[in-house]
């Protein structure tokens, strides 16, 4: 799904998803950024669960498709549904609470070991207009972030800050990808073929393997 | 109290739902009792030639389709025809950027699995059985009204294309070869099966793509109407084909829905207050929604079905809490609903979408996203323990074997809340129902009550009125005064008094 190709111009399809506890400001965050508003009991929109934006980045057209997950520890099982086939994910902690921070170190492991490194990955300290009851130090989910190949932001919803350099990022960071995937698969023709589905691809023997092929992807 | 009782909804007796010839699979009504393979075993010889009947008239209307197309494309046909011979095999395509189209197949035989795939149909690479005779055999459940429905199908493809001018004409051809390429593959398996839509598919939109220089709204445009012609003429051989276990999965999900029946709102968090009427009403719309998604043959049909089941829901949420809803709302809403719909085949139906939906639609568009949803809710509904409803495993344990049923909170009936709250629901409806009908009968008999004195005053309101005029008329009595005619005449003609007999009257009274 990264790029719909032709001569003309692209246009970029992109699925991110919204990973995090619950509270934390994943909701916040969205509809701030796609309908500039806060707490506002006048938000029109009937949902917040997916929204999109269209976005124009260096002449490129990009459609950013925003999946918020459901955040209840119960349904954790349930991720994997979720974020296959995304090119972006948005881990989203809030500064004043620790464990929501360990949350996001686990869903990076997850991510990791299903997705491999085609997927973007952005961690977020949100609410860092709280920033004196800040419970997880700059430097600690900074370096943390380096480490797993993750960009560390930090945002309010509340004051809005750091949002739109947040999302602005990430379409360039999946854009990279994704033009570095259609060099990488030469151009034109064999390039739609990997792209089909604009999933996750995993190479199977032909038939020869009989069942058993529920394996994970490696 | 009685165990017996507890049980809250419709009791339905195991064996109503079994097939009637005792095999031992579910029954459905729509298969006169029967499971699906008794169904097409007892009417297979009746059916044989129905189905021999609806291939005559599809060829015809294949061959009326082609006619229709030629005449309306008279002009460009002949400019054509010097290149494009009628062609018996799809690989000879004459437009340009069609041309390629059979040796990019070819280059693509490598099998790729999605992982989408992967997550819901692990059990559907197991080989096709061989031993079916004869093939597959369409579903019993083609009809007449099926097949009319395919007609106006291909006859609204064949208009759509004309618009399309002379990439049209290739799209036409490319769709009949490859529906006619699949009718005779009947020995695929589902995966593969879902391969060779997929490869069409992709192949078709590469083609459009460069057509329309880019343009992915033109490309969704066309691809939709290829889908839908397609998957119409497919859908009797592709849906929850033999070869899979999908009907297997399908009344297993049905039975876990059905024993997860004392699953209360509450439990799973919804914020949906049923008590409000447009919620309820929403419910109510979501459920209906859902449970049509099993009539569509169009991939995105059942997509839409999906899609308007989901606004249902928002609309209940936002009504319900006044702010629009997040997946943390809109999930449990979903399991919920599925859990109350119980709807038909709702594994094949996953799995038709997931292997013969244009992809684009399924994997960023707002259709996926909902789809996917209803992906996690059934993942969920399958895996669902204590921890899950946050129960202890005693109690799970106990509400899954019927000894024992949840206590209602609230809003789960169209009551108010009162002040007892019984240990069950049917209880608490029970002494609910009886509250009310006490009131009803004192309100009756007051009502009753009320009646008789009316009646006894009506009945006694003429004598009273009798007693009076007849009291009346024993005290002035009626009395003629004599008089000539002559005289009132001049009395009338000459004076200015009152006539006599009103002067009469008046000393009179
Ligand atoms: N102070 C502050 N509060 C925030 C911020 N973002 C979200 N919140 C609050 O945090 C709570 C949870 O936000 P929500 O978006 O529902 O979190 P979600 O559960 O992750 O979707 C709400 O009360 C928000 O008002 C922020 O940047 N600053
Ligand atoms: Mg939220
Ligand atoms: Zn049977």
């Amino acid at each position: 799904m990264a790029a719909a190709g032709g001569t003309g111009t692209k246009t970029y399809s992109f699925k991110v998803v919204l990973l995090g506890e619950g509270c934390v400001g994943k909701t916040s965050l969205v509809l701030r950024y796609c309908e500039n508003k806060f707490n506002d009991k006048h938000i029109t929109t009937l949902q917040a669960s997916f929204l999109t934006k269209k976005l124009n980045i260096t002449g490129k057209r990009v459609n950013l498709a925003i999946w918020d997950t459901a955040g209840q520890e119960r349904f954790h099982a349930l991720g994997p549904i979720y974020y296959r086939d995304s090119n972006g994910a948005i881990l989203v902690y809030d500064i004043t609470d620790e464990d929501s921070f360990q949350k996001v170190k686990n869903w990076v492991k997850e991510l990791r070991k299903m997705l491999g490194n085609e997927i973007c990955l952005c961690i977020v300290g949100n609410k860092i207009d709280l920033d004196k009851d800040r419970h997880v130090s700059v430097e600690e989910a900074e370096s943390y972030a380096e480490s797993v190949g993750a960009k560390h932001y930090h945002t309010s919803a509340k004051l809005n800050k750091g949002i739109e350099e947040l999302f602005l990022d990430l379409c360039k960071r999946m854009m990279e990808t994704a033009q570095a995937e259609e060099r990488l698969k030469g151009n034109g023709a064999s390039q739609s073929a990997s792209s089909r589905r604009g999933v996750q691809i995993v190479d199977d023997e032909p038939q020869a393997t009989p069942a058993g092929g529920c394996c994970s992807s490696g | 109290m009685s165990q017996r009782t507890e049980r809250r909804g419709i009791h339905v007796d195991q064996s109503d739902l079994l097939c009637k010839k005792g095999c031992g699979y579910y029954g459905n009504a729509a298969w006169q009792g029967l499971c699906s393979k008794c169904w097409r075993e007892e009417y297979q010889r009746v059916r044989q030639k129905q189905i021999q009947d609806d291939w005559a008239l599809a060829e015809k209307l294949q061959r009326e389709e082609e006619a229709a197309y030629a005449s309306s494309h008279g002009a460009q046909a002949q400019s054509h025809s010097q290149t494009a011979v009628p062609q018996l095999h799809p690989g000879h395509a004459s437009l340009g950027a069609f041309s390629k189209f059979e040796e990019k197949k070819t280059n693509e035989k490598t099998r790729k699995v999605t992982t989408v795939k992967k997550f819901f149909s692990p059990s559907s690479r197991t080989p096709p059985k061989k031993d079916t005779q004869e093939g597959r055999t369409p579903s019993p459940s083609i009809s007449r009204h099926a097949s009319f429905e395919t007609d106006q199908v291909s006859k609204e493809f064949v208009e759509f294309l004309k618009n399309l001018q002379k990439p049209g004409r290739e799209i036409h051809k490319q769709c009949r070869a490859f529906i006619m390429n699949m009718s005779s593959k009947k020995e695929l398996s589902a995966d593969e099966l879902s391969e060779c839509v997929q490869d069409f598919y992709q192949n078709m939109a590469d083609r459009l793509m460069s057509h329309f220089k880019g343009s992915s709204e033109s490309v969704e445009r066309v691809m939709d109407q290829v889908e839908k012609y397609i998957m119409t003429r497919l859908y009797k051989s592709v849906f929850c084909p033999e070869s899979t276990d999908d009907e297997r999965k399908d009344l297993a999900t049905q039975k876990r829905i059905r024993a997860l029946h004392w699953v209360t709102i509450q439990m799973l968090c919804v914020s949906m207050d049923e008590e409000i009427p447009e919620v309820s009403e929403d419910v109510v719309k979501a459920i209906t929604d859902i449970i049509e998604m099993d009539s569509k043959r169009v991939p995105r049909d059942k997509l839409g079905c999906i899609t308007r089941c989901s606004k249902h829901i928002f609309s209940a949420i936002r009504i319900t809490r006044n702010e629009p809803a997040s997946a943390d709302d809109f999930l449990p809403a979903l399991i919920y609903i599925v859990l109350k719909a119980n709807p038909p085949r709702l594994q094949s139906n996953i799995q038709y979408i997931t292997r013969f939906c244009n992809p684009s639609r399924l994997m960023t568009g707002e259709d996926g996203y909902y789809f996917t949803n209803l992906c996690c809710a059934v993942a969920f509904i399958e895996k669902l323990d204590a921890q899950s409803l946050n129960l202890s495993p005693e109690e799970f344990q106990r509400y899954m074997s019927g000894q024992a049923s949840p206590r209602l909170h609230s809003s789960e009936g169209d009551w108010p809340q009162s002040g007892v709250t019984a240990a069950n629901p049917v209880l608490a409806q029970l002494n609910h129902n009886l509250e009310r009908l006490s009131l009803v009968s004192s309100r009756q008999q007051m009502l009753m009550e009320a009646a008789q004195s009316m009646q006894a005053d009506l009945l006694s309101w003429p004598e009273g009125v009798q007693r009076e005029v007849s009291g009346v008329l024993e005290k002035y009595p009626l009395q003629i005064l004599p008089r000539t005619v002559s005289a009132m005449d001049a009395n009338n003609a000459d004076s200015d008094g009152p006539p006599p007999l009103l002067t009469a009257q008046v000393f009179a009274g």
